[in-house]
Formats: C-alpha cells, structure tokens, sequence
C-alpha cells in the first residue's frame, strides 16, 4: 500500500464517527471553567466527558493509557496553575509526570497530540470552551482508535 | 449488589427541554442495580428535597444518584440538605447534566440526550464502587506555640492567654520585642517604641498564661492541628511540647547593601537601620542628608517594594529637619510609596517642611562624590532632566527586608510555603494568615514587609484564627477535607501489598506518609496520617502496584468511568 492509500483509509475511518475526549478536570480549576461554560451556555461538541478530580496530581498515568486503549481518541488533564495548586506543589508533581507520560505515548507510536495537559489555562469559560474546541480541531486529524483491552472492571 | 435510587431533576424545563429524561429513565430501568428512578421538577426546592429524603428513606436503596445542576451552583446545597435528613453524602453522588450537558449542547437534542445517559451511567460506575472513607477524631490541646516575639509574635501571644490558652512563645534573642525594639521611633505615630510595646511586654512578664523562653531555636515539629509535637532548645536546655496550632512570627531582616553606593568604603554612607541606632544613642549628625530610595529593592534580583522604607525616611528626613532647621534633606526616591491617609499626611507634611523629593531611575542611579567621605552625591533628575549635586555630610541608604536566614528551613520544618523570595506564603489572598497546613498561622513581617502597627494586626488576626481552632474541642480529618458532594476521603493503605517503595511518601505535598516498620514483615509499610492529608490523591497515582486508593474515588470507579464514558 501507498502511504496516499493509508492515508485515504485513515479518512475514511475517521468519517465514521466524531473524536471521542476524556477530560479530566481539577475541581478548582477546570471544573470550574466547565461550570462557567455552562453558566454562559457555549456551545460545544458532544463527545466530550468530564471526570471531576480533586487535584491535577489525581489522574493516574495508567487511567490515561486505559482511557486510550478502550477506545477513547484523546484524554485532556485540567490543572491549577503552577504555584496556584491549592495541595502546595501537588501539579507540580502531575505535569512532571505527565509530561513524562506524553513523551512514552510518543515513543510508543500512541502519538503526543492523545494527551494534552491543560495547567492554569482552563479556569475560566471562554478558556475552557476554546481548548475543548481547539483540541477536538487538533485530534481530528488522527486516526480514531479502536478498543484494544479487555474491561478491567469486574463484571457482577 | 449495591441498590441505587435516581433522581433527575427538569429544573423546570431547563434541562427537561434540551435533554429526554424520560428516555434516560427508561434505559435506566433496564440496569439491575437501578432499584428506582424517578423525575422531579426542581431538588433545590426545600420541599422537594424533604419529599425525596422521604421517599430515599421507604425505599431499600442504599445509595442515591442525582442528576441535577453543577456542584458549585446549587448540588453542593442538595447534597448538605439530604446529609441533614439523615442520608449519609458518602453514599450520594450527583452528577451534572445542566451545566455539564444540557446548557452546552442546546443545538444537538439527541446528543445530549445520549451524553446525559452516558453520564448518568458513569456516576453508576462510580457509586459501584464507591466506599466511605474512615474518619479521625481528634482533641485539641489547648496550647499554641508562637515562634518569634516581634510585635506580631507578642500580640498574638497576649490575645491568645487572654483568652485562657497557654502559650509557648519563643524567641531567638534575649527578651522580647522584636526588630522595632532597635529603633529610636516607629511610625506612624513617631512614637517610642519601647512605650508603644510596653503593655505586651508587661503582659509576657506577669500573665501566667505566657511562658517565654528567650534565647531558643526550634529543632523539630511533626504531628498535626490540635496536636503537634515540637521539640526546640532555649537556654541550652531542651523542651517537648505539645500544641495544638502553631503560629509563626519570625519576622525578617535588612538587607545589607554590601558594594551598592560604595557602602562600606565610605564613612558616612550608612544604611536606615544605622541612622535609627544612632537617633537611639543621640548620636545623630543632624547636617545636610541626602536618603536613597529603593536600595537593593526593585531590582532584577528582589523586584518586590519592601513598603516600609520610604515612610521610614520620611520619617527620619522629618526628624532631622526638625532638630536643625538650616539642614538640606533631600529624598532621592523611585515613586514614594505612602499609602494611607496617615502615611500620606507625612509626605505631604515633609514637602511643606522643604524636604525635597528628587526622582532618578533605576538606569541612572545616583553617584556618591567623595574621596574618604561623602561630599556630594549626582543624580539625574528626571523631571527636568538635569543632573543635579547635592551637598551632602550623610548619605542614607534605605534597603528592603528581606526573608530571615532560616526561613526556608523553618517553613519545611512547619510543612508551609515560602514564596520566590523566601517568604512565607499564605493559603489565598482572601486567607492572609492562614497557610495551606492546617493549624499553622503566619504574620508580621514573615510573610511580608509590614510595619509595627500592621505587625499588631496580623498578630491579632492570627491569634483568632487560631483561637477558632483551639475553641473547637474536637476535629474530624472530614472536616479539613470534606467528603460531600465527590469530594474524595482519605488514600487507604492495602497492607498486604504494600511493597514499601516510598513512592507515596516522596510526593506527599503534606509529608502525611510515613514508612513504618510492623511485626512480621521486614520491610516497612507507608502509613497515611489521615489528619495531615488533604486527598490531593497524588500518592495514589504514583503507587505502582494500586495498594494505595481512594475509597470514594478508586481505580475501579476510574475504569468503569472510563469504560462507560461513550458506551461500549
């Protein structure tokens, strides 16, 4: 195959249905821009989820690779600004680590563009709104993915 | 199997328009673990939420799901309500389908309607798993430790033993009074010092409430609010308390302007802190002064304005002008900085004295003209753009304070913040003497350039923060990290697997972890001190085999979050 044919059936797959995103949101940053969002009710796309979290330095590194790996095209971190983390140098932590974690997903092929980390510029609506925007623009580009693990969870 | 009860409120049509509620319940009920689902108009209403506690109540559902409006608008609100009647918030978890869902996806029916399911499904996932975390109790002592016996240090000791707690005040030096003690005249006011301080240090003397113990320095302090234990040395012998809330006031120092306007070569080229000696000793020239504003302060270095310098010379120009009226002051200065009506009146008082106020710019600092004494000193007026001399006998350098020596050691001795400079650190801006570590207190010139009068004030300030502590009797680790309303508990330690990696106690913001040795293994464990931690959940994410969890929030709840977010 050519790379213009693998190219045409990237299209064609990513076609058939809109980029999926998880986000994760700190709870006094980025949800609270969601909130505002709401409040001012701009219009976004659909796919997005939000899982509140207590700090940035909360998602795990492992949830992010599970999220991507059932399927999910992109998975956004929302933090506090550094030195405005209300758990003293907790984000500082999670950007370290996440930053590490987007150089992994690189190397392993994943690509970068799946993970973006968000510190200090999501606590307010229009921010939150435009990187939601932003980011589905940028993850349409890449090839949607497909589950590739089992569930975890036990079924009861 | 958990039996959950749903709740989705229209909220009048705001979120009933845009969203099929009945569509969801309809879904819901092919879910075997939806014992009962049900709409209702507005949950905020006091009734309706009487009526719904009711209803949760004749039901054998043992946990609820709400879909309703953001925490931060109203759900917080619902979810106290429903604690009041008796149904326990670690067992509610609300999700927000208005502002979350319905107000941002208006133009798309259908996909908000999906997306609504979807989100009620992973506040399912999350219940599924969801345990309440364990809670801590613990009595406060009654006894507050105060570090530094400055005017703030002094005033929050006596406000505190007024009100029947016993303090420990230390200091470094021999009695108390802090840096104004060195001072001939504070402002404002241009009062004695020794005078204004008098009735706090009468009260240190004879209140039985105070123990002081000069000379001391601090050796360790762990443990937590209502109970730290601290260990420090004064007088060469060492003391073990116990308080129940520290309150640091160590002050700051000046800054010495070693090589800046040739000081230290030149004799009568001294700093402010020397002239106020020497007003002190009476041995003062009163001749022609010129002052310099801003000495090693707003720079590349410390760009921060040190606020008390510019009323301090002021204060001394006014001073010498008075003792010799034939004297020339002149203040060479950035921007006076004089806030407040009372600081305001003495600039405005010194100009009519014929104090004269020359501005220079940080590019062009002025030159001191002399061979082995100050003769004269060039500055570049920039109001009229002349290089002007002056005349001097005295050149006083006015420089900032800076942070103690010890004080970034002291603040991750106390488990607190220090900012860029070195600073203590408050919580917020609207929290200024309270700090990120609960039962910790900051004030006076440790967290920031402040003048006696202020120095006072935040001492105060914290004595009642901390008197709100210290009156509480009790204290639940829940109540410094609330569980309602999603808000997680506290990290668990599975001690079967704990490898003891230490993983968790390196990240820990709060120092809350520790490894402990336990019979039988011969390795040591991580053990979370539930009242130092605030549930910022690091520890959980670097843990690498998941021995550490969140109980309200846990890795399966994540996964089946996860999992659901967009269906399977």
């Amino acid at each position: 195959m050519t790379n213009d044919e693998i190219r045409g059936m990237t299209l064609e797959k990513n076609k058939a249905r809109q980029p999926k995103i998880l986000v994760f949101a700190c709870k006094w940053c980025g949800l609270i821009g969601a909130d505002g969002a709401g409040r001012k009710k701009l219009e976004l796309p659909v796919d997005f989820r939000v899982i509140p979290v207590e700090c940035a330095g909360f998602v795990e590194p492992d949830a992010i690779i599970r999220a991507l790996a059932s399927g999910i095209d992109g998975v956004v971190v929302m933090g506090c600004h550094i030195g405005g983390c209300r758990f003293n140098n907790a984000n500082h932590q999670a950007i370290k680590r996440l930053e590490l974690l987007k150089e992994l997903l690189d190397a392993t092929g994943i690509g970068k563009e799946r993970l973006m980390i968000s510190f200090g510029t999501a606590h307010e609506d229009h921010q939150f709104a435009d990187i939601i925007k932003d980011y589905f623009r940028k993850i349409s580009g890449s090839i949607r993915l497909e589950p590739w693990v089992e569930s975890y969870v036990p079924k009861r | 199997m958990r039996r959950i009860a749903v709740y989705l409120c229209r909220c009048f049509g705001e979120i009933d328009q845009i969203i099929d509620l009945n569509d969801i319940r309809v879904r819901l009920a092919g879910n075997s673990r939806v014992r009962s689902s049900a709409v209702v108009d507005s949950l905020c209403c006091a009734d309706t939420i009487k009526q719904t506690a009711l209803q949760i109540g004749k039901t054998d559902a043992d946990q609820v799901l709400i879909a309703a409006c953001s925490l931060i608008s109203r759900g917080n609100r619902v979810i106290r309500t429903l604690e009041e009647e008796g149904i326990r918030s670690s067992s509610i978890h609300l999700v927000d389908i208005r502002e979350g869902c319905a107000w941002i996806h208006g133009d798309d029916a259908a996909g908000a309607t999906e997306k609504a399911y979807r989100l009620v499904d992973m506040g399912l996932a999350l219940l599924e798993h969801k345990r309440p975390s364990d809670n801590v109790v613990v009595t406060v002592r009654r006894e507050a430790l105060i570090i530094g016996a400055g005017p703030a240090g002094m005033a929050a000791a006596v406000s505190l033993a007024e009100r029947d707690i016993h303090v420990h005040l230390i200091e470094r030096g021999s009695e108390p009074g802090g840096m104004p003690m060195l001072f001939s005249r504070v402002y404002p006011g241009n009062e004695d010092p020794s005078i204004k301080l008098k009735p706090y240090r009468e009260a240190i003397e004879t209140n039985r409430n105070i123990a002081f113990y000069p000379r001391s320095k601090l050796v360790s302090v762990v443990g937590y609010v209502g109970d730290f234990k601290v260990c420090f040395v004064s007088n060469k012998n060492e003391y073990h308390i116990r308080p129940g809330v520290i309150i640091a006031a160590t002050g700051a120092r000046v800054f010495l302007p070693d090589g800046l306007y040739r000081y230290g070569e030149l004799k009568n080229v001294i700093t402010q802190m020397e002239l106020e000696t020497r007003f002190k000793k009476g041995t003062a020239e009163t001749d022609n002064t010129v002052f310099i504003q801003c000495v090693g302060a707003r720079c590349a270095e410390r760009p921060y304005c040190s606020t008390i310098c510019c009323p301090s010379a002021i204060k001394n120009a006014l001073r010498i002008s008075e003792r010799n009226e034939d004297a020339h002051v002149v203040v060479l200065h950035r921007d006076v900085m004089t806030p407040g009506s009372t600081l305001e009146n003495y600039y405005r008082t010194a100009m009519e004295r014929g104090i004269r106020f020359i501005r220079f710019t940080e590019d062009t600092p002025p030159v001191i003209i002399g061979e082995d004494r100050v003769e004269a000193v060039d500055v570049y007026d920039v109001v009229t753009g002349l290089t002007r001399r002056i005349n001097a006998d005295l050149a006083v350098l006015s420089t900032p304070l800076i942070p103690g020596m010890d004080s970034h050691h002291l603040a991750d001795m106390l488990g607190i913040q220090v900012d860029r400079y070195g600073f203590f650190r408050e919580m917020y801006p609207m929290h200024p003497v309270e700090t990120r570590m609960d039962g910790v207190f900051i004030c006076g010139s440790a967290r920031w350039p402040v003048s006696s009068d202020q120095a006072v004030m935040q001492g105060e300030a914290a004595a009642i923060k901390a008197l709100a502590v210290l009156r509480s009797g009790k204290i639940s680790a829940s109540s410094f990290s609330p569980v309602p309303g999603g808000k997680f508990g506290h990290p668990n330690v599975n001690a079967d697997s704990c490898t003891g990696c230490g993983n968790c106690m390196a990240v820990c913001p709060f120092d809350a972890i520790r490894l402990q040795r336990i019979d039988g293994k011969y390795f040591c464990i991580s053990r979370v001190n539930k009242m130092r931690c605030k549930a910022c959940g690091n520890c959980v994410s670097v843990c690498p085999n998941g021995t550490m969890q969140m109980p309200e929030h846990n890795y399966l709840s994540v996964c089946g979050m996860i999992e659901r977010a967009f269906g399977q």
